[in-house]
């Protein structure tokens, strides 16, 4: 080949249209991954979903489930509304949960049921809803509580990420030993968002304001009681149903 | 390894390292731009396998002179980029300050890329698939910028 062709082309002509090739290939893919990625496709959901026929309380309530420690025949039952991003639901979940467990549950006199409340709003909670669903992808391999330890004991971890921490969530996963695979298929798509939605417009029905909100029988109880009040608390519940 | 051209010619080829460094730094430059639209919120999750992108792309490292690092990646990456295409161009061979531009700058990105691996490793204690890829991206930079010192020498 010369060094110039008749249209001034330099020697090598055919190996500059290859890599001009090569460059435009690459770009395009490129910018198609890059633009997908930002579309929000193949991304988890990570904030409530739009919910069909939810104003009907029976829809609502067929719809929102809570995860239940204790038998549905317990005489008195504890709902608590609850962020995974809060720290007050951390420190009760940490403190005051594990004893009820311990002195309620356990022998069947209470019925204690986790409902998801994700707060959503500025940083510190914009990943609630994520985390809620998570757990619920935990709980489809049968380790809701497992997760739902390992969320608050790392709360400081993750909730303050400014970006969905979806990488750190997987490790939790793995720490507990869950299929990843399907872990991550869960995670990565709007699977349980509906009934993490539910729970959370379940917790507006009834007058959730601020997490954690806690319902021993059909009582709210203040927030920041110690164990030994919210025993008390328990204990004229058991008493008024006669166990 | 590329022969060196003769004093006072222009060599009638295109200087094939730089269309090898044009085709690392686009890619440098997609995954920089893929990371800063994480950084800002805008790609709300990032691929990352079993890394801890999270956990790199959040911590107080990230930024670099009150900056995303990852703007640092797309800024450099382009200027990068830029001066290869030209450096491409018929006539651009024997261009010393361009050969100069190549060697300085795959030499910051290569050295800026070692720091942010120091980081990962020592401090922030957790790796970033895409950052790995990056100070991979950065040290073939610098490998192939090499013939650009000879260029720069030529007279």
């Amino acid at each position: 080949m010369s060094a110039k062709s008749k249209g001034g082309t330099p020697a090598g002509g055919s190996n500059l249209r290859l890599f001009y090739g090569t460059l435009a290939a690459i770009a395009v893919i490129g910018i198609g991954w890059i633009a997908w990625s930002a579309s929000g496709r193949g991304t988890p959901a990570v904030a409530p979903i739009d919910l069909s026929g939810i104003d009907d309380p029976q829809a609502l309530l067929q719809q929102a489930r809570g995860m239940q420690l204790g038998p549905d025949a317990a005489p008195v039952p504890i709902l608590v509304f609850s962020d995974f991003t809060c720290p007050g639901c951390m420190a009760f979940a940490q403190y005051i949960e594990p004893q009820i467990k311990a002195e309620f549950v356990n022998d069947g006199r209470v019925r204690y049921v986790y409902y998801d409340f994700p707060l959503g709003g500025d940083a510190g909670h914009r990943h609630g809803f994520l985390a809620s669903r998570a757990a619920r992808c935990a709980a489809d391999q049968g380790k809701f509580w497992e997760y739902h330890d390992v969320l608050f004991a790392r709360q400081g971890e993750w909730a303050s990420a400014r970006n969905a921490p979806v990488s750190l969530l997987m490790d939790y996963a793995g720490m507990l030993a869950l299929d990843e695979s399907a872990f991550e298929s869960c995670l990565k798509s709007d699977t349980h968002a509906d009934v993490v939605t539910a729970n959370k417009i379940l917790g507006e029905r009834l007058g959730v304001g601020a997490t954690p909100t806690v319902f021993i029988g059909s009582r709210s109880i203040p927030a920041g009681l110690s164990y030994e009040e919210v025993r008390s608390l328990i204990q004229r519940e058991l008493g008024e149903a006669g166990s | 390894m590329e022969a060196g051209p003769a004093a006072g010619a222009e060599p009638a080829a295109t200087p094939v390292n730089r269309m090898g460094m044009a085709v690392l730094s686009l890619g440098g430059l997609l995954v920089s731009a893929y990371l800063l639209l994480f950084k800002l919120g805008i790609i709300e999750t990032v691929v990352c396998g079993t890394g801890d992108c999270d956990v790199v792309q959040t911590s107080k490292w990230s930024d670099f002179l009150g900056l995303p690092v990852p703007l640092w990646g797309v800024v450099g990456y382009s200027l990068i980029l830029g001066a290869a295409l030209r450096g491409t161009r018929p006539g651009r061979g024997a261009d010393r300050a361009l050969a100069g531009f190549l060697f300085a700058a795959s030499t910051g990105a290569f050295l800026f890329s070692i720091y942010l691996s120091v980081l990962e490793e020592f401090v922030i204690g957790a790796w970033c698939r895409w950052c790995v890829g990056s100070a991979a991206i950065a040290t073939l930079l610098l490998v192939f910028s090499i013939p650009e010192l000879r260029r720069v020498r030529a007279r």
